[in-house]
Parts: structure tokens; C-alpha cells; sequence
């Protein structure tokens, strides 16, 4: 089987703008990969250089086999959603889903079905003779999404269609867009800054970082596995807490001058007895999640976020001991960035 | 009244009290006098309908409104077409952008006077540069073809063109509106156009055209409300009203003859009143067939506000 999409070597620049600084991915047919990274790291870029909107610079993009680098946007046969949603303020809902038809020339009255079909895909089919200023940002949001069905793409690109919503409303659109992924089973790349989003979404996360792919694994293996100290710290809310310091590190396979611990706030555990268990933190902040709380502490100097069920959290000011079980411990080189295994790794999963 | 309202009030002050002793107040004394022969050495007298009266035989006022309204329906369009071309044409950057955009002003920033004067002498049939430029190629003072260039000043159907083209020049303004209109649109409305592969006309007649439509039907009235006075000076200092007897005389001219020349301006004002009333039927009907067409409620398409 071919690949959905694969892109080798990538480089994009713009000016004295270096955007993508040699992407290689590959994204399986039938695939749904999360492209996450915070704003400025090249993320609409690497839709772009895939839609051909910008041209690239250096390397080769593949869609189905087929090599695309040259093509035009509009040979690609690739499909796009815009933040803005981009709806023309002049069409009806249904032309609007129907413009790509009409631009191929497809007869009216087909493209009009075709519109029809893909409104009712997305839940929006009673809104078709409605024009875009009559909706609100949710029912845009899906009309823009039943345009890009109505096509029948090899790939979908959605660059952070849901940011313009409300927390509550995202979340129940990420559903809505997995439930159709999951029902046509069309390769998607999809493009978010929000790291609960890329998780609850991405059959696989491509974390990115000033251009350049940083790691491309499953939510889980992201989450138990980040192979760089940054998806460590970029993944998570908040991220992974990093401690300077041990080192140098030298064993068979690792040769380290200085090593970072790594622990998620939600492995790290307080206990306030009067028999410490690890060192002492000074309690600074306490903020309060509903279910959790997040405890921001002072150990040895270091700040040090914990997520504890809220109603065994500490109040500021006092000092807990603070430890840790080993499994959950990660260590990363410091020089380099990069994950060292540890010996405790293996019995985590 | 609280403070807002006041601070309002006072700021907009200035520019009601010009509105209405400059233009409201003349307009009123305008519409008064028409009713009137006014010569202002002897005293004014009322004479109720009959200057109107005296319109619809004045064989002046009859050509001058065919002539109006044929430089309205040659003008108007063919302006818009040329400035919407040239601001499509001259949006990018790219080299030589600038110099041709500042070119596109240059001539509105010509005193009228002077570019009466001037198109007097590029119109001259025989030593002007554009008979010079139609006629070469050709032998005896015809063109390429073997027709004689047009007579600019002394055939009525090429002096009435030749007035509609010194219009064609002056269409800065318009040229910049829509250079705007044109650079605010939402670069992702022509992305989508792209990825579909529509061609360059479909971008035009999809996305482009509709999407400045509302700026276009603003600027056909505005075009139009204007035209009635545009033709004044051209035809005032290039062609006097002629060929006789009154090929290039225009409403805006017999105005300014019937007033300044004949000392009738009772009469000139009941003129003032024909155009002001040709004006408005002709907005009127351009509004009513261009509001559907304009009518799409937001310019932009990236104009989103985030929320439900």
C-alpha cells in the first residue's frame, strides 16, 4: 500500500524567512497525523508547501505515490480548511460547499446534490440557503468542513479550524471531526497549537519546532516516550518539569556531560507527614482545576509544578516532601536535548 | 442631553453649519428662484411654473439632456472598467508598480482649466498628437485604414466622444478606491480559488468581482451623481457647447450660459432643479438594480469574530 503523503527534505523559505528546514514525514493512507507546535514553529508552512500555496524551497512532496512537488495547488487534489474559514460572504451555504464543483465546471444541479450531501456529513444541511454573515462561528466552522468533503480529496488539510471557537464548542467539533474522519477514512493533516487537541485527535502527533520535526510517535509514546526535551515541555498542562543538573552520565550506549531530570506534574507526589519521604518544597501557589489542583512549588531552588487531586492540596506557604516513583522519571541530555533511556523505563508499560 | 451626545454635537458642528449655509440654504434659494425670473438688476418676480414650462421647449435643454445622458451611459461604464482594470492590474508589487500607479493619478491632478487646455490641442484634427498618432501609416491625411480621422471639434458624434474621452483620464480617484477595496480582500478567498485550479477569469468572476461589489455599486452612484458637472469644463473650454447648434451642450453648460451669460437665473435654476432631478432618478435606478447584486451584507470573508 502507498503512502497518503510523504514529504522528504522539505525546505521552505520566504525572504530571509527560513519557515521549514527539511520536514521529512510520512503520513499513511487513511490517516489522521496532528502536526503540534507552538505559534511561529512552521505549522501552517508545512500545509502550505503540501497544498503548493508556497512553493517550496528544497526536497520532494508526494500525495499518493504521486510526486506533486511541481504541480500546481489546484492539480494536487487536495483540500483545505482555513482558520478563517475563509466562506465567500457572497454565496449561499450551499454554493459556497458547491464552488469547488462550479470551478471543475460540474453542472449545477450535481454540484447542488453533491453540496447537499456533505451539509448532512457535517450537520449543517439545514443552514444550505443561509449566507455566511447569518451564521454563527460553530456553523461556519462546519460549512467550511463540508466544502472540504464535498470534494473527495486524497488529503484533507485543516489548519487550526477550531481555534476560533469556545472551549466548549471545540471540544465537541474535535469529536464531531474525528466521528467523520473515522467514517471516510481520508488522509488528514491537521494542524493545531493545542496539545489536548493533538491528543485527543491525532492517530499520530508531529511535533514541530522552528522548522524542524522534533518527533513524530503516537499520543501515547509523545506523552510516555517525548524523545526531546522540548516535546517534553511542550507537551502536557503544564508541560514536563525539567531539573538541572546530575551528570556526567556514562554508560554502555550513553555518554552524557550533563543530564536533565524530566517528571510530569502529575507524577509528582506530596506527602506532609512528619518522616519525609524526598526533599522539601516550599508551597508558592495553589491553583485549583475543579478535580486537580496544580501546586507550584520551591525545591532546592527549582520551581516545580504538581498536579494533585484538589482536595489533598497543600496551602501556600507550607512545606510538603516531594517524591517521585522512578518509572515516571525521564532524563534528557542536556547538551543535545535528547531522551536517555533509563534503566526503570522498560517496566513502565 | 449628556456628555457624548454633546461632544457629538459640538464636533459635528462645524461641518453642519457649512452644510447647510453653503449647501442646503443656496439649494432651498435655488429651488425658490426657479420659480421666479430673476435678472438681479430689476426686482424679482414670482411666475410660477412657467420657466419649467419654458424647459420642455427649449431646444437647448432638449439636446442637452440626450447629450447628458449618452456621456452618462459612455462615461460612467467605461470609467469604472478602466480603473477596476488598472487597480487589478496594478495591485501586486512588482517592478515599475509604483511609478504606473502614481502615472494613474497624475492626470485628476491637473487644474481642469489646464486640462481643457491642453486636450484642446491634442484633439486639434490636424497638428493634435492623437489624430497625429491615428493618422500614421496612413497617406492624405487619413488613417492606416483609408478613413478620415475623426474631427474632433466639428463632428457632433466625434466631438460628443471626444468629451467622454478627456473623461477617461481623470479616474484617480476611483483607480485608488478600488486598489484598496482590492489589497483588503482576504488572500485566503483567492488560496481556495487555487486549490480548486480555477483559472484566471473564474478568480475574476468568482471570488474577485463579487467581493468588491459593494465598493463597485458605491462607486457607479458616485460616478454617476458626479457626471452631470463633470462635463462643465471640457466643454466649456474645448468645444463652447458645439458644433452647433448644440452637439457637445450639455445640462451643466446651458446652466452656466442661461446664469452668467444671459443673466436669466431664474431660468438657470429651474435647469439646476431638471439636473438635480435626472440625478436622482438615475441613482434610483441604478440602486434598485444594483442592491440586490451588492448586497451580501460583510465585505470581508476572513472578518470572523472567534465564538460560538
Amino acid at each position: 500500500m502507498t503512502d497518503g503523503l510523504r514529504l522528504r527534505g522539505v525546505h521552505l523559505s520566504r525572504g530571509a524567512i527560513t519557515a521549514l528546514r527539511g520536514i521529512d514525514l510520512v503520513v499513511r493512507r487513511g490517516e489522521l497525523l496532528v502536526v503540534l507546535g507552538p505559534s511561529g514553529a512552521g505549522k501552517s508552512s508545512l500545509l502550505r508547501a503540501i497544498a503548493g500555496l508556497d512553493p517550496v524551497s528544497g526536497g520532494t512532496v508526494a500525495i499518493g505515490g504521486r510526486d506533486v512537488t511541481a504541480l500546481r495547488p489546484g492539480q494536487r487534489n487536495v483540500s483545505m480548511v482555513f482558520q478563517s474559514y475563509s466562506l465567500l460572504p457572497h454565496l449561499t451555504v450551499a454554493d459556497n460547499i458547491a464552488f469547488g464543483h462550479r470551478i471543475r465546471g460540474a453542472d449545477r444541479r450535481v454540484a447542488a446534490a453533491r453540496a447537499a450531501q456533505a451539509a448532512a456529513t457535517v450537520g449543517c444541511a439545514d443552514l444550505l440557503g443561509r449566507r455566511p454573515h447569518q451564521l454563527s462561528g460553530g456553523e461556519r466552522q462546519r460549512v467550511a468542513l463540508a466544502r472540504v468533503l464535498v470534494r473527495e480529496p486524497d488529503v484533507f488539510l485543516l489548519d487550526e479550524p477550531l481555534a476560533n471557537l469556545d472551549a466548549a464548542l471545540r471540544t465537541r467539533m474535535r469529536t464531531e471531526i474525528r466521528a467523520v474522519h473515522d467514517r471516510l477514512g481520508t488522509t488528514t493533516v491537521y494542524v493545531t497549537h493545542d496539545q489536548s487537541e493533538a491528543m485527543a485527535l491525532g492517530d499520530r502527533i508531529a511535533v514541530l519546532r522552528d522548522g524542524r520535526i522534533e518527533q513524530v510517535d503516537t499520543p501515547d509514546e509523545v506523552w510516555h516516550r517525548p524523545r526531546t526535551r522540548y516535546v517534553a515541555s511542550f507537551v502536557g498542562g503544564p508541560g514536563m518539569n525539567l531539573l538541572p543538573g546530575v551528570g556526567p552520565l556514562r554508560r554502555p550506549g550513553v555518554e552524557a556531560t550533563a543530564v536533565e531530570l524530566g517528571v510530569r506534574p502529575e507524577h509528582v507526589t506530596l506527602s506532609s507527614g512528619i518522616s519525609p519521604v524526598g526533599p522539601l518544597g516550599e508551597v508558592e501557589r495553589v491553583e485549583v482545576l475543579g478535580e486537580d489542583a496544580l501546586v507550584h512549588l520551591l525545591v532546592g531552588g527549582h520551581p516545580v509544578i504538581a498536579r494533585v487531586p484538589a482536595h489533598t492540596r497543600p496551602t501556600p506557604g507550607d512545606r510538603v516532601s516531594v517524591s517521585v516513583a522512578e518509572e515516571h522519571l525521564h532524563a534528557f541530555d542536556t547538551v543535545t536535548g535528547e531522551r536517555i533511556p533509563l534503566p526503570a523505563e522498560a517496566a513502565v508499560r | 442631553m449628556n456628555r457624548d451626545r454633546r461632544q457629538l454635537v459640538l464636533m459635528l458642528l462645524p461641518y453642519l453649519i457649512g452644510l447647510v449655509v453653503l449647501v442646503l440654504l443656496p439649494a432651498a434659494a435655488t429651488m425658490a428662484m426657479a420659480f421666479t425670473e430673476t435678472d438681479l438688476i430689476a426686482t424679482s418676480r414670482l411666475i410660477g411654473v412657467a420657466n419649467f414650462v419654458e424647459l420642455t421647449r427649449d431646444p437647448a435643454v432638449g439636446a442637452a439632456v440626450g447629450n447628458s445622458l449618452s456621456y452618462l451611459m459612455f462615461s460612467v461604464p467605461l470609467r469604472l472598467v478602466i480603473a477596476v482594470g488598472l487597480a487589478l492590474l496594478l495591485h501586486r508589487r512588482a517592478r515599475g508598480a509604483g511609478t504606473a500607479r502614481a502615472a494613474v493619478l497624475l492626470p485628476g491632478a491637473v487644474p481642469e482649466l489646464a486640462y481643457g487646455l491642453m486636450w484642446l490641442w491634442l484633439l486639434n484634427p490636424i497638428q493634435g498628437p492623437v489624430n497625429q498618432l491615428l493618422m500614421l501609416g496612413g497617406q492624405g491625411g487619413r488613417t492606416a485604414f483609408g478613413t478620415l480621422p475623426p474631427q474632433w471639434l466639428t463632428d457632433p458624434e466625434d466631438a460628443r466622444a471626444g468629451i467622454v474621452l478627456m473623461s477617461l483620464f481623470t479616474i484617480g480617484e476611483t483607480f485608488v478606491i478600488v486598489l484598496t477595496a482590492r489589497l483588503a480582500l482576504p488572500p485566503e478567498a483567492y488560496e481556495l480559488a487555487e486549490l480548486e485550479g480555477a483559472r484566471a477569469g473564474q478568480v475574476l468572476r468568482r471570488v474577485t468581482l463579487p467581493l468588491l461589489a459593494p465598493v463597485l455599486a458605491v462607486l457607479v452612484l458616485r460616478d454617476t451623481l458626479m457626471s452631470l458637472q463633470a462635463s462643465f469644463v471640457p466643454t466649456l473650454v474645448v468645444t463652447n457647447g458645439g458644433p452647433p447648434p448644440y452637439a457637445t451642450t450639455y445640462l451643466s453648460l446651458v446652466l452656466y450660459q442661461d446664469a452668467f451669460e444671459y443673466l436669466r437665473y431664474g431660468y438657470a435654476a429651474a435647469v439646476a432643479a431638471l439636473m438635480l432631478g435626472l440625478t436622482a432618478v438615475a441613482v434610483l435606478i441604478q440602486w434598485r438594480l444594483l442592491r440586490r447584486w451588492a448586497s451580501h451584507g460583510v465585505v470581508g470573508v476572513g472578518a470572523q469574530r472567534p465564538g460560538n
